[in-house]
């Protein structure tokens, strides 16, 4: 096995005495799409902002590694942090259009990953944009984002994150904002440039469609906690934990009977004040028992290297 | 038989910039028969949500006709249009941004009932406990404000308060799309429970198609202003005619890694182009990977095939 171009250990993220991620743990290999799945709060994308290291104030990493190849980032300098911001480790966002410079031209904003200017790196930023599907990148170059439509600016956005070939890709919902047949060609991109510049890709997502169509591997999230972790095709095939096999259940698709009931989900999420000292899904679990309230379960392999946190874990095909 | 909804030749404009104008809906027919719940599905920009505004009276047609049970928008007197909008009333997607912070749950719900002097006092308090077991909340909520309740709780907060007049029409404009997938299911369910239970028509607006599937017995689909197809749910799902409805489904990432996969690609070039200055013939020809001279010179009429109506000249 090649080693990991991503490792996050037992990371931890507090916001004063709020345990907001706990103790979450994944790994990404070169070329390798890593989903990080999971509801409104789940703490996805605050696990996302702490590799990157951009938490908001009053928001800080209290414990766990995260390695970039061999490297571990949690020991370095803010300087050298933002050296490798852009240029090994990149991000792209939600809202493609928020997040670009409306006063810069598109090649200038590419260009600025590379810390040059424009005009010495022209070649590369054009070359970059063909890459990622622009077309008349000669003129495209110098227009701005307000020129572009959301998916082009997404692909904008892709290009600046990657025109300095970083090994790892964190992509927080990239596609929510766009339409269906625009979402299609961005998750087209995406799996193409992560497998020809063997870039691993953390993709933050609340959508399934979209994991069971670009991810080799996936962690579902629940309540700061990793509910489940595995291969894509063995968790959709066969979910361990009760939350997961519920999570797909409710989902409406082509293939179901219409009309029919959806598997629902009791009750909701519970806020961190609320957190006991058993499995957080506990008190929304149709197969939850003392032990459940009382102690938290580990992440226990369920076969090859799909583990599942849960003291009863559902059996291959089973439903809760 | 009157259908709930019956809209002929729709057109509403708005004004562009230089004079220009936008032409969000333009020249669109559709009916929802009673009981009925009809989807409308296309990409941002098609003017779904302008249908549905028009359907509830929050827009004026610029051109064509809205008829409500009959009843017709166009022009309408202010009135008429208060009556109409007591029988069509709309459920949009925000949750959050559709109840007023200061208004308890009761107030809002009960509002419609005390604004029209449907119910006072007693009465009303009685009807709006009704309404909250209708879609899934307790009689004792009605004196909590919005923000104690979840996303979830205030999707099914302003279905209640649009079904407090008994609407013959429930327009729906992307009622599940700002929710959690687990909540996602919850609102979908009463939903569906809800049009058998009233036997209430509904229009239906969204941009998903498998939300689309569960809930719709027709499907109208949407490109630039205009309608590319109507069919029945299956024959839609099953066999669809139109070279857009075909890409969009394609498009439809489905939770399954084996189907997603297998599934073959119809990749759209580019993305839809500006209401302001519509393609010539079809509007769908610069994105079409079947257009011909024809579909450049010549807008496609709405025709029937089978059950499905479809506007494309080689379907």
């Amino acid at each position: 096995m090649t080693a990991a171009a991503l490792t996050v250990e037992a990371l931890s993220v507090d916001l004063g005495s709020v345990r907001l991620v706990d103790g979450v743990g994944f790994s990404v290999a070169p070329g390798q799409v890593m989903a990080l799945v999971g509801e409104s709060g789940c703490g996805k994308s605050v696990t996302a902002q702490a590799i990157m290291r951009l938490l908001p104030d009053g928001i800080s990493q209290s414990g766990g590694r995260i390695r970039l190849g061999a490297d571990d980032l949690t020991t370095l300098t803010e300087r050298e942090m933002q050296w490798i911001r852009g240029r090994r480790l990149s991000m792209i966002f939600q809202e493609p259009q928020a997040a670009l410079d409306p006063l810069a031209t598109i090649g200038v904003q590419i260009a600025e990953t590379l810390r040059q200017p424009l005009r010495r790196v022209r070649g590369d930023v054009l070359r970059m944009l063909e890459d990622v599907g622009i077309s008349d990148p000669e003129r495209r170059i110098d227009q701005h984002p307000f020129e572009l439509s959301g998916g082009m600016c997404q692909r904008v956005m892709i290009a600046t994150a990657l025109i300095a070939r970083p090994s790892v890709l964190i992509a927080d919902e990239p596609t929510t904002a766009l339409d269906v047949t625009i979402q299609a060609q961005i998750l087209d991109l995406l799996r193409r440039l992560a497998t020809e510049r063997q870039t691993g890709v953390v993709l933050i997502t609340h959508d399934m469609g979209v994991v069971a169509d670009i991810a080799d591997r996936l962690a579902v999230m629940y309540a700061g906690r990793i509910a489940e972790t595995g291969p894509a095709d063995r968790i959709f095939a066969a979910p361990r934990h009760p939350y997961t096999a519920l999570l797909l259940a409710s989902i409406p698709r082509l293939s179901d009977v219409p009309k029919s009931q959806l598997a629902v989900i009791e009750g909701r999420v519970p806020t961190p004040a609320e957190f006991g000292p058993g499995c957080r899904f506990a008190s929304r679990c149709p197969r939850a028992d003392n032990r459940c309230v009382a102690e938290t379960p580990p992440l226990t392999p369920a076969g090859g290297d799909h583990a599942a946190a849960c003291h009863h874990p559902l059996a291959l095909g089973e439903v809760p | 038989m009157i259908h709930t909804l019956e809209i002929s030749n729709l057109k509403v404009h708005f004004p562009g910039r230089h004079g220009t104008s936008i032409r969000a809906v333009d020249g669109l027919s559709l009916h929802v028969a009673a009981g009925e719940t009809l989807g409308l599905v296309g990409e941002s920009g098609c003017g779904k949500t302008t249908v549905a505004n028009t359907t509830v009276g929050l827009l004026s047609p610029t051109e064509g006709s809205v008829l409500v049970q009959g009843v017709e928008l166009a022009g309408a007197s202010r009135g008429v249009l208060r009556e109409v909008r007591a029988r069509a009333q709309m459920v949009f997607q925000d949750p959050v941004t559709s109840l007023n912070p200061r208004m308890t749950i009761g107030e809002a719900v009960g509002e419609p009932l005390f604004v029209r002097g449907v119910a006072r006092g007693r009465a009303l308090k009685d009807q709006v406990a009704v309404l909250l077991d209708e879609v899934g909340l307790r009689p004792e909520h009605a004196g909590r404000y919005p923000h104690q309740f979840s996303g979830g709780q205030r999707q099914r907060i302003v279905i209640a308060r649009a079904l407090a007049l008994r609407p013959a029409l429930l327009v729906c404009d992307e009622p599940v799309s700002a929710l959690d997938v687990s909540v996602r299911a919850q609102i979908l369910n009463l939903l569906v429970d809800l049009q058998a239970r009233h036997g209430m028509s509904s229009l239906f607006v969204s941009h998903d198609l498998a939300v689309v599937r569960h809930v719709c017995d027709r499907v109208a689909v949407m490109y630039l202003g205009r309608i590319a197809e109507i069919a029945p749910r299956d024959a839609l799902f099953s066999t669809p005619r139109h070279p857009y409805t075909r890409a969009l489904l394609a498009a439809v990432p489905e939770p399954d890694p084996a189907v997603q996969r297998a599934k073959p690609r119809i990749p759209l070039a580019g993305e839809i182009p500006s209401p302001a200055n519509p393609p010539t013939g079809c509007r769908f020809h610069t994105r079409c990977s079947l257009v011909q001279d024809i579909c450049r010179r010549e807008i496609p009429e709405l025709r029937m095939l089978q059950e499905t109506t479809v506007a494309c000249h080689l379907a």
